[in-house]
């Protein structure tokens, strides 16, 4: 996990709110050239490829914005002023996933949305019944194991973050499951499109899967994206479900560890599940229905999707920028191995359910 | 610990981290009404 990007909140927030916005600017205009020179140079590299007749795999900026952040950030030091704004990644993320509302009217979100959702609902079940059995296998501490069990079901990081508070975990368990969970969405980032295109897998299967198997939202955003353009989309509608369900399966180990004697108990669960509701999740909703009914023209969605684009652009830089992997080769080994060998078996059930889904369903 | 610090910071914006959300959909519907009255024109990719 690259520490370089963490945001001094509390000295951020000493200052006055127009110094706190400067300070985001340099880092801000450092992923955008990063995100802007991987689109040059994806259009460099076709140009040149389709002039002089050399056959070239179309490589999209998406990868170029990752590696060339992964390079600055592991052979480079950042300088300070930057890392506010580079902490921004996650905010332009947000706002690409609810622009990104534009693409689908409706119907497509309840129908694929509901396809996802019964596959969401089978993959929660398998990643928390297998994360705690190898969590128990290779005798991690329960509420680490907890952790990673819901990092992996859920949503990666943000689900750790929101369930730390809910269970009373400690900084160093946190520590080490959002480690393990970033360590492996990079390498998602590599080896999915490779088995996508492997097995020959369209884009809306393969969209689901990465939207269904990989844990963090900005990787799985970057690894259907690394894809196509539709399975991007694919993969987002599919994470965004799962990100929806974080409330629950917070909800439902708070309880747990409350019963035990090791958490806070939750007086409102209406409450609780507000709280911990991703609101992007309703703005990406408000975005499609707008859509369905009409309150945009056609030249109008076109230029909502290629605002996303551009949110997304900012977000692939950053998910560069913040993997280092030197931090990450820090952490703990044993935490590591129970996440790698639970990532690769939900990887393989969740690409079972996807093919099977596009048996059944015709994806 | 560095990893710790970041913890921390993860935790400070999860206070406000619910608040990050909704900054992030107010700026995006401004957006898209920024789009629907004209005031961007076109966008390209």
């Amino acid at each position: 996990m690259s520490t370089s990007v963490s945001v001094p909140v509390a000295a951020v927030e000493s200052q006055n709110p127009l110094s706190r916005v400067l300070r985001l600017i340099p880092g801000i205009l450092l992923l955008a050239a990063i995100g802007y020179a991987g689109k040059v140079i994806e259009k460099s590299v076709n140009t040149y490829a389709k002039l002089h007749h050399v056959p070239f795999p179309n490589i999209e900026y998406v990868l170029w914005a990752i590696v060339i952040g992964l390079v600055i950030s592991n052979l480079l030091t950042i300088p300070k002023m930057f890392l506010p704004g580079i902490a921004t990644y996650e905010f332009w993320l947000k706002i690409g996933i609810v622009l990104l509302g534009s693409r689908f009217v409706l119907a497509d979100v309840w129908k694929l949305g509901g396809i996802s959702l019964g596959l969401v609902v089978v993959e929660i079940a398998i990643s928390l019944a297998l994360m705690t059995f190898l969590g128990r296998l290779f005798k991690l501490k329960p509420k680490l194991t907890t952790l990673l069990a819901i990092g992996s079901s859920v949503c990666g990081v943000s689900a750790i973050i929101a369930a730390k508070g809910a269970i009373d975990a400690d900084d160093e368990d946190s520590s080490f499951a959002i480690a393990a969970i970033l360590a492996l969405g990079a390498l998602a980032l590599f080896t999915f499109p490779v088995i996508g295109h492997g097995l020959h897998m369209n884009d809306a299967s393969y969209g689901l899967w990465a939207g269904l198997g990989v844990d963090n939202t900005a990787e799985a955003t970057a690894a259907g994206a690394l894809y196509s353009d539709a399975a991007g989309k694919m993969a987002v509608l599919a994470k965004t479900t799962r990100n929806a369900m974080i409330g629950f399966v917070v909800l439902g180990y708070a309880i747990y560890w409350a019963k035990r004697g090791q958490g806070t108990n939750v007086s409102n669960k209406a409450l609780f599940l507000w709280k911990k509701f991703p609101k992007f999740v309703l703005g990406f909703l408000l975005i499609s229905l707008l859509v369905s009914f009409h309150f945009f023209d056609k030249g109008e969605v076109t230029s909502l999707a290629n605002l996303s684009r551009w949110a997304f652009l900012l977000t692939f830089a950053g998910v560069g920028l913040r993997t280092n992997f030197r931090d990450m080769s820090k952490q703990g080994l044993r935490p590591f191995i129970v996440g790698a060998l639970g990532e690769v078996l939900i990887a393989a059930l969740t690409l079972g359910l996807v093919l099977g889904a596009h048996r059944v369903w015709g994806l | 610990m560095d990893n710790d610090r970041e913890i921390v910071d993860r935790n400070k914006r999860e206070g406000s981290g619910l608040a990050l959300d909704t900054w992030a959909v107010l700026v995006a519907l401004a957006l898209a009404l920024a789009v629907r009255f004209h005031i961007f024109k076109a966008i390209p990719w």
